[in-house]
């Protein structure tokens, strides 16, 4: 399909988990992305939920190969990016931009927003000559609603919301088609926060960008989104447009997620059933078996530990699908002759 | 009942770049039993207010002015052995960061022990056995297993647990708690803001909630306290204050919320209307109202010279008054 520009099959980030002592021999395997196929379209705006440890920042790092994924593919505009070489993956860097969560340890302390700003520029060799980087970071100032005339200050002069201004710039400054916000908002008070999505909104929509937008602020993944999907251990369990997702979620753990999310409405709120989960968010290095949700699900029935559920069409929406078996019991059988748990 | 009665708070600190008017003239009480919700963004003043109150500002920069009453004593001017003897079994205190608030050397045990023996005649195993139960009260699994336990083997919503039986483990009349569940995801925030509220309900237990979150504060306060550079601007009851806010901050930053309640018009979400500029410095407030350089009301010309002072604004639906420190409250119910 040519409308989509960012595409994952299988996708794997596992880590080798050390065991203590001497030796540090590989005692078992941490899987922070564990088989993700996912499709990000072309000018979409994709939301990216899920509580810490689900993964969705390394799964978030691996589509722009800044972890390298231990199995599955990763294709970009139809360029298969798991197998480029270190000097072709450069060139297709310069198409993806990211932002990062914390706008003051992302920004370099002794480097001026102007040099900051520059050094995908010179990286990339665009717009060659000094004059013409200059004048092209004050426009990307400008497009950021940052004042050009700051480009010679440094980092520390810049309150919370400036600095991740200028980490919006440093992003597109090599005319990205794809930008990732990891958190981008996560640190920032609320006025602050509602000025950087709005600009995010709107530069994603004259620069015609492709976003994926990552974050555990439901409230805000579902003002920003077109799509959002839900991850949890690793998978993505539940993806769909933002109007059925956030309205009528199928999968008990978005209902969950979504039911624990206040709404600043006093009387809402105080009716508002809460769904509150048992337990926590079992260790990515020790997966239940079949259904990963499993171990909290309010719902949880004969299927789920022996079948590994896979995503199939739920709800009222076309394009929606769910990974729950409350669906049909649609999956791969677990095969208990190899251990605790198998992927599939 | 009346646990707590903070008036006219007054907090000066020296920093490198001045002094800095922190908190400027706060008043409010807290009832047996009920929830004070404290909101503001960062630099508003809302945790050094309760940390002067506490006595846990540095002596040498800090001048903290005003009275704050616990059953009629005033934790200001105690002395500081007295206000020792006041803080576990009066005031439980959690923090934001739960890591940041245990001591990682030292195992769940130990520290939750240290606590139960400072403020009374009890013996090591009668502590830990006392010490045991608090966990299990919090929700935490196998009690007895994780008093062995270091705060590193544990996840951040069961650190902060510890944090919270750390802070109940007195049986403290007022429980006050600092963005308590800020570092939490939705769905531990969720369990712990259920986990106070039953404490609360079974023990009468006062609560002060700091926060920013105003969803939060929908679901758990009786009355709500907007802070803005180091005043209050708006107070009331939570259904006066976030249902028909006066103040033009407080419009701001509910306008300024993604709602998950307020869904797609046409399948378009309109952009939220946000609250330009940055808040003030508490070295370099304005002249006049704190929230005039990014008020977009200003429909007073006094508002750039003087401060507005609290007062009453609407007929309010509770037992309590309403008041902003505003002349340009606008009587509009939020859209």
């Amino acid at each position: 399909m040519d409308d989509v520009l960012v595409s994952a099959r299988g996708l794997e980030v596992h880590f080798p988990v050390r065991a203590k002592g001497v030796g540090r021999r590989t005692a078992g395997v941490l899987r922070a992305v564990d088989g993700v196929d996912l499709d990000i379209r072309r000018g979409e705006t994709l939301g990216l939920v899920g509580e810490s440890g689900c993964g969705k920042s390394t799964l978030g790092n691996a589509l722009l190969r800044l972890v390298p994924p231990t199995g599955g593919t990763v294709t970009f505009d139809g360029i298969d990016v798991t197998s480029l070489d270190r000097r072709r993956m450069r060139q297709l860097r310069r198409r993806a931009g990211m932002v990062f969560q914390d706008p003051f340890a992302s920004l370099d302390p002794r480097r001026t927003v102007a040099q900051t700003v520059s050094e995908p520029l010179e990286v990339h060799g665009l717009h060659g000559g000094r004059r013409e980087r200059a004048q092209r970071v004050g426009e990307l100032l400008e497009l950021v609603g940052l004042d050009p005339a700051v480009a010679g200050r440094y980092p520390h002069e810049f309150s919370g919301g400036q600095r991740q201004r200028v980490g919006i710039a440093r992003a597109l400054a090599g005319e990205p088609d794809f930008l990732v916000c990891d958190e981008a908002i996560a640190s920032l008070d609320v006025s602050v926060q509602a000025q950087v999505l709005n600009l995010l909104r709107r530069l994603q929509r004259r620069l015609g960008l492709t976003l994926l937008f990552i974050s555990h602020d439901l409230s805000a993944v579902r003002h920003i989104s077109d799509r959002i999907a839900v991850m949890y251990l690793g998978r993505i369990v539940e993806i769909g447009p933002a109007s059925a997702v956030g309205a009528e979620p199928q999968m008990p753990y978005t209902q969950a997620l979504l039911s624990a999310v206040p709404v600043p409405h006093p009387a809402l709120e105080r009716s508002r059933r809460r769904i509150v989960l048992g337990g926590d968010v079992p260790s990515p290095a020790n997966v239940p078996s079949g259904c990963r949700f499993r171990t909290r699900c309010p719902y949880v029935f004969e299927p789920c530990p022996d079948v590994d559920p896979a995503l199939q069409p739920v709800g009222a929406a076309p394009d929606h699908v769910a990974a729950c078996h409350l669906h049909g019991v649609v999956g791969t059988p677990v095969r208990h002759d190899e251990g605790v748990d198998v992927g599939s | 009942m009346t646990l707590l009665e903070v008036e006219d708070l007054r907090v000066r600190l020296r920093t490198p770049r001045g002094p800095a008017a922190v908190v400027n003239g706060l008043s409010y009480s807290v009832g047996e039993g009920e929830t004070v919700a404290v909101v503001g963004e960062s630099g508003s003043g809302k945790s050094v207010s309760v940390l002067a109150l506490l006595g846990l500002l540095p002596a040498r920069s800090a001048t903290v002015t005003g009275r704050a009453l616990l059953h009629g004593e005033d934790l200001l001017t105690m002395p500081p052995e007295r206000l020792r003897q006041v803080r576990g079994p009066g005031i439980g205190m959690v923090f934001q960061d739960p890591m940041t608030s245990l001591n990682p050397v030292l195992t769940i045990g130990r520290q939750l022990v240290e606590g139960i023996r400072a403020h009374g005649e009890v013996s090591k195993a009668d502590a830990r056995r006392r010490a045991a139960e608090l966990l299990g009260e919090v929700g935490l699994p196998d009690p007895r297993g994780t008093l062995d336990r270091y705060p590193h083997e544990l996840s951040g919503g069961m650190r902060q647990r510890v944090v919270i039986a750390i802070a109940l483990s007195n049986s403290p009349s007022l429980l006050i708690a600092d963005e308590a569940t800020t570092a939490l995801d939705v769905t531990v925030q969720a369990q712990i803001i259920d986990l106070v509220e039953r404490l609360q309900a079974d023990h009468g237990t006062g609560v002060v909630w700091i926060t920013h979150d105003l969803g939060v504060v929908a679901g758990i306060a009786d009355r709500v306290l907007v802070m803005y550079g180091g005043r209050c601007v708006e107070d009331g009851t939570v259904d006066d204050v976030l249902e028909h806010p006066a103040h033009p901050y407080t419009r701001g930053l509910l306008g300024a919320l993604p709602d998950l309640a307020a869904p797609a018009v046409d399948g378009e979400v309109p952009d939220l209307t946000t609250v330009p500029g940055v808040p003030p410095a508490p070295t370099d407030l304005p002249p006049g109202c704190v929230f005039w350089p990014r008020c977009p009301v200003r429909s007073d010309p006094r508002c750039e010279t003087q401060q507005p002072p609290l007062a009453v604004v609407a007929a309010s639906t509770g037992v309590l008054p309403h008041r902003a420190a505003t002349w340009c409250a606008e009587e509009a119910p939020r859209g």
